[in-house]
């Protein structure tokens, strides 16, 4: 029995290399000797000069948030308001679920918009006039966008400059739930990195 | 609208509109020390991209010399802190603003939060009262991390606690 398993695994084995080895040929398909030295930097990101005022961002991948976010969210802040947790509680006060924790919705969509704002640029600064537009409920698809407000090259140190952007976070109806303004230090090209 | 009687004990009986004053400054009872469980987590779990939150060996090389707790995960923090004193009994949360990050935190480092009652005022609804609050957090070296201002909808016990 144990001979048998042996040959079955070393028969698939080979035949696992004869295909890929007719793969390789078919398409053409040498394996990198050094993938190192061959391989692009497939950079992500937007520095100081890549913002222009009044651009719009539509920020990818959108998140659909569940009951297991919030509890685990709420509960390790240690948020505590019952309608982040107890659905009856939440009901009795006119809600359909248990409400989304606002401060989750803003670390979605600020999440999502990184890629795009802030990921290689610098410190986030600040966040101003944030209002919360309506409750959020498990289940809820968030998408976010941004406008670039403002730029201009800081005081303290021209190799940086400070960046603001109006930044929204919509649900599967397009509703508008959170708006809010971030400002970010972002550095310039060709200026020593404040963060890899 | 009441609560039935059961539910109004899920709460603390002095977090309403009412127990609030202008001017008073509470410094709240825990503190939390953050680390992967917070700021990794939620750095990932909302897809923030920024590996400076995520990659240590690449941080190694900075000024900052290992990971940054992301500040959204600072102030949430802070703001959960200070939550029980402040919004247990809060129908909705309103917004925020000048929300700073004045300090880095890093992983082992600990809050803890502040909070002074800015404003209190009326809302459109009268079972229910607008209350402006500002939250400081602080880490163990006494360094303020953060500082921000949160507008919440609180509840009147006068309309919430009868029945």
């Amino acid at each position: 029995m144990i001979y048998l398993l042996r040959a079955d695994l070393a028969c698939g084995h080979i035949g696992l290399n004869k295909i890929n080895n007719h793969m390789g040929e078919a398409m053409g398909v040498e394996p990198a000797e050094d993938f190192r030295s061959q391989a692009k930097l497939r950079a992500r990101g937007h520095l100081f000069e890549d913002f222009t005022e009044g651009e719009v961002f539509h920020h990818h991948w959108g998140r659909t948030i569940t009951e297991t976010d919030n509890t685990l969210f709420s509960t390790l802040t240690l948020s505590f308001n019952p309608q982040y947790y107890n659905r009856e509680y939440a009901k009795a006060h006119g809600h359909k679920d248990t409400v989304v924790n606002p401060l989750f919705v803003f670390n979605v969509v600020l999440g999502l918009s990184v890629e795009d704002l802030s990921e290689i640029g610098g410190p986030f600064l600040g966040v101003f006039d944030l209002t919360y537009h309506q409750p959020v409920y498990p289940g809820d698809t968030i998408t976010a966008r941004s406008t670039t407000l403002e730029k201009r090259v800081s005081n303290s140190n021209p190799n940086n400059g400070i960046v603001t952007w109006h930044t929204e976070g919509f649900n599967q109806n397009g509703e508008r739930v959170i708006d809010y303004k971030r400002t970010n230090l972002c550095r310039k090209r060709n200026s020593e990195k404040l963060v890899p | 609208m009441t609560l039935p009687p059961d539910m109004q004990k899920l709460t603390g009986n002095d977090s309403y509109f009412e127990d609030f004053e202008e001017g008073q400054v509470i410094r709240h009872a825990r503190g939390k020390t953050i680390e992967n469980l917070e700021n990794v987590l939620f750095t990932n779990l909302t897809m923030n991209t920024a590996q400076g939150h995520f990659n240590e060996h690449a941080m190694a090389g900075t000024p900052f010399g290992q990971r940054l707790s992301y500040g959204g995960c600072n102030f949430s923090v802070v703001m959960g802190l200070a939550s029980q004193d402040t919004c247990e009994n809060a129908i909705a949360e309103l917004g925020m603003d000048k929300i700073r990050l004045k300090n880095p935190v890093f992983h082992g480092d600990t809050v803890y939060a502040y909070s002074q009652v800015l404003e209190k005022k009326d809302a459109a609804r009268d079972d229910a009262g607008e209350v402006r609050f500002k939250h400081w957090g602080v880490n163990q070296d006494d360094k303020v991390v953060f500082e921000g201002e949160r507008r919440v909808l609180i509840k009147r016990k006068s309309h919430w606690l009868e029945g």
